[in-house]
């Protein structure tokens, strides 16, 4: 039955009206954020360990925002940002031994859980974790447990959770979908969630054979005049600062041992534009170039665990 | 629980003993010619049996069962769904364009609004997948995981020149006008308990069901309300194909095709294809290789790669007789290295093995290991070719 004593609002969905005038303002060229690093370049990371008192290890992360977005901030010409910054927490609970109903296991059971807060995203997230999210966990277990030395705790289990606070945008906000478009947000926010991740294992002290880090690099079609020619490998992408992104690549590295415990490569990365010299196949340098954002990280990485450790002996 | 924690893990490691694992490790990484337990070469696929169109209320449906008994059954349907424009994205260019010319008629406004937005060139979202797997809840890791791995190389595959049909992949096709598209629902049942891990056999049946997948012929034309012919004769394959009696018939090469999903894995220096749950038991890496046929130029397209956590790392270590409690009696009577086996470094890892004594694989994979596996899948007259074109060979009538 249909409701007859109430009017109702239309069956579809309704837009609000956006008038020509104001959307010059709101969304011109010049707003939309412009990649102003070198496609080597990396954003500054930042990693404190230890801020979360109750839980054995923990970690909070970092992504420097983009040029566009503190000019935006100075200069405000939309309610609108132009762009996000990763930012996520980390916990480790455990090792702890396991309930008395799980059967036996040999190894340190590893359960991660990631999970982006409601207002992450541009659009709202559920409290029940999505696809999407039970997907980044796999993914961060896979990248985690090549790096943990699982045989010294039997019969333990290890709980690391993350929350995502700030997520990566997939496009620039304005933009429609355009065929090779893909969650490629996500994959920052897998290599942002491995670098936490194992911060907060090393400061929860759990044997590793590694420091693992997580990077990200991608083949973006479009150059600095927003011309489209053959895509060129770029580091440590930001979904917003480009048109069109082709492939893209998130790999966790260990560079101790030079191993990769977690890659996840999407898109098509056949039609790359390298050195001429170079006679890699695009999905090689593509997962070269992740590798290199990932040692990147590990920098960062490192200095975090050094302050960890300084504050465990300054403590002691 | 310990299951279901573990779920994610390339499927249930089964239980095999220390030594039984070292020894399956053994004979699969004898150097050229590995020994698989059930004889076949490293990139020979297990028999199986595959049919089409088997279920009258589906659009494209498919079954395949291999010769251990793992059955699927694939069911696509498809809906018509209005297409809206997200509500937080502004298509900046169409609207631009309107504002340049005030004069434009209203008529030209519709054709205006959809201008380089999803109403063009789909949406991925537009695919939905579902897969059930006996055993597993269809939140837990195992399902959701492979059903994501596997939608994001269907909606990910964009041909660079596959024809006009299938310039924007599976999302373009399934756009009707502006204002209405096709909306595909994948339905994944395992029917047996995954004996093995179900990645090969999910994503090959995927493949012939969508391969079989029909859409009513449209009747209506540009932007009007989609009207379809009831006759249900004149449907259109979702992948279109060369009709048997044309007379310019498209080379198999020509044709855009779904991809396949390939699960690979590398013991010592071997690479193995189509591995049984034993064989992935003992695996150093695990990789699943999406891979479609290129429109372009013959050839494999590398579409998506994921690891997969090798089971490996969960099984229970042998112990080595130089530290074995029970043989330090006798230890102290023999000679060390007699007694303890030759400890020797494994060059695939990089741990220091004594031989014929299980150890649980640790770290990761070498970026050479990697690439060799991706190669032998892409290589011409490789792995990835054979099995398009075996897919290529079942009847689909």
């Amino acid at each position: 039955m249909t409701d007859r004593r109430r009017i109702n609002g239309p069956p579809g969905g309704t837009r609000p009206a956006v008038y020509a005038s104001l959307l010059q303002s709101a969304t011109g060229a010049a707003d939309r954020a412009q990649r102003q690093r070198q496609p080597t370049d990396l954003r500054k990371i930042f990693l404190k360990t230890g801020l979360i008192p109750s839980a054995s290890g923990s970690s909070y992360l970092e992504f420097e925002p983009s040029a566009s977005l503190a000019a935006a901030r100075a200069n405000p010409k939309s309610l609108i940002p132009p762009s996000s910054a990763l930012k996520l927490a980390c916990t480790v609970h455990g090792p702890k031994p396991l309930p008395r109903s799980a059967t036996f296991s040999p190894n340190l059971v590893l359960t991660t859980h990631v999970k982006y807060a409601p207002f992450a995203a541009r659009r709202r997230k559920g409290h029940i974790r999505d696809a999407s999210e039970r997907d980044l966990g796999v993914h961060l277990e896979t990248a985690l447990r090549g790096a943990i030395i699982a045989e010294r705790w039997p019969k333990s289990g290890l709980d690391i959770t993350l929350t995502i606070i700030e997520a990566e945008d997939d496009r620039w906000w304005g933009d429609a979908p355009d065929s090779h478009d893909a969650s490629w947000g996500m994959m920052n926010v897998l290599a942002g969630c491995i670098t936490a991740a194992s911060a907060a294992l090393a400061d929860a002290h759990i044997d590793c054979l590694d420091l693992v880090s997580g990077g990200v690099a991608a083949l973006v079609s479009e150059d600095m005049t927003g011309s489209s020619g053959p895509p060129r490998l770029v580091l440590d992408t930001d979904p917003a600062e480009h048109r069109s992104i082709v492939s893209a690549c998130v790999v966790a590295y260990m560079p101790a041992r030079d191993e990769i415990t977690e890659l996840w490569l999407k898109g098509d990365s056949s039609k790359a534009a390298l050195e001429d010299d170079d006679k890699r196949p695009g999905h090689e340098a593509l997962i070269d170039g992740a590798v290199d954002a990932a040692r990147g990280a590990h920098t960062v990485l490192g200095q975090a665990v050094r302050e960890s450790i300084a504050r465990t002996v300054g403590s002691a | 629980m310990a299951a279901q924690r573990q779920a994610s893990s390339a499927s249930q490691t089964p239980h095999l003993s220390p030594a039984e694992l070292s020894y399956l490790y053994t004979s699969l990484s004898l150097p050229k010619t590995p020994i698989r337990p059930d004889g076949r070469s490293t990139t020979q696929f297990r028999p199986l049996t595959a049919e089409s169109n088997i279920l009258p209320g589906t659009n494209g449906s498919a079954r395949i069962g291999f010769a251990d008994g793992t059955q699927a059954v694939v069911g696509v349907k498809a809906e018509v769904e209005k297409t809206t424009v997200a509500a937080d994205t502004l298509d900046a260019r169409g609207l631009f364009q309107q504002q340049e010319s005030p004069a434009a008629a209203a008529g030209d406004r519709e054709a205006q609004e959809g201008l380089g937005s999803a109403a063009v060139s789909g949406h991925g979202s537009w695919v939905q997948m579902s897969i059930e797997i006996p055993g597993f809840r269809d939140d837990d890791a195992l399902p959701v995981f492979l059903s994501e791995m596997l939608r994001e190389s269907l909606v990910g595959a964009v041909s660079g020149s596959g024809g006009e049909d299938m310039a924007g992949g599976l999302k373009g096709r399934l756009v009707i006008n502006k204002r209405w598209h096709w909306r595909l629902y994948i339905d994944v049942l395992l029917l047996s308990q995954p004996l093995s891990y179900p990645l090969p056999l999910l994503s090959l049946t995927t493949h012939l069901a969508l391969l079989s997948t029909k859409l009513p012929k449209l009747k209506s034309q540009g932007e009007e309300d989609p009207l379809f012919d009831d006759d249900w004769a004149a449907a259109q394959y979702l992948y279109p194909r060369s009709a048997p009696g044309s007379t310019a018939p498209v080379t198999t090469s020509q044709q855009v095709r779904p991809p396949v999903t390939l699960l690979v894995i590398s013991v010592a220096d071997n690479v193995i294809f189509d591995p049984t749950r034993e064989e992935i038991a003992v695996a150093d890496a695990v990789l699943a290789i999406s891979v479609a046929r290129d429109g372009g130029h013959d050839g494999l397209k590398l579409l998506s790669i994921r690891t997969i956590d090798p089971p490996s790392r969960l099984t229970q270590p042998g112990v080595p007789n130089s530290e074995n409690v029970n043989m330090l009696a006798n230890a102290t009577s023999v000679d060390d290295s007699a007694a303890g086996g030759a400890t020797a470094v494994n060059l695939a890892t990089g741990d220091e093995e004594v031989s014929g004594v299980w150890r649980p694989r640790r770290g990761g994979a070498k970026r050479s290991v990697l690439a060799r596996m991706v190669k032998t899948v892409l290589r011409k007259g490789g792995v990835g070719e054979e099995v398009l074109e075996g897919l290529e060979g079942v009847e689909v009538e």
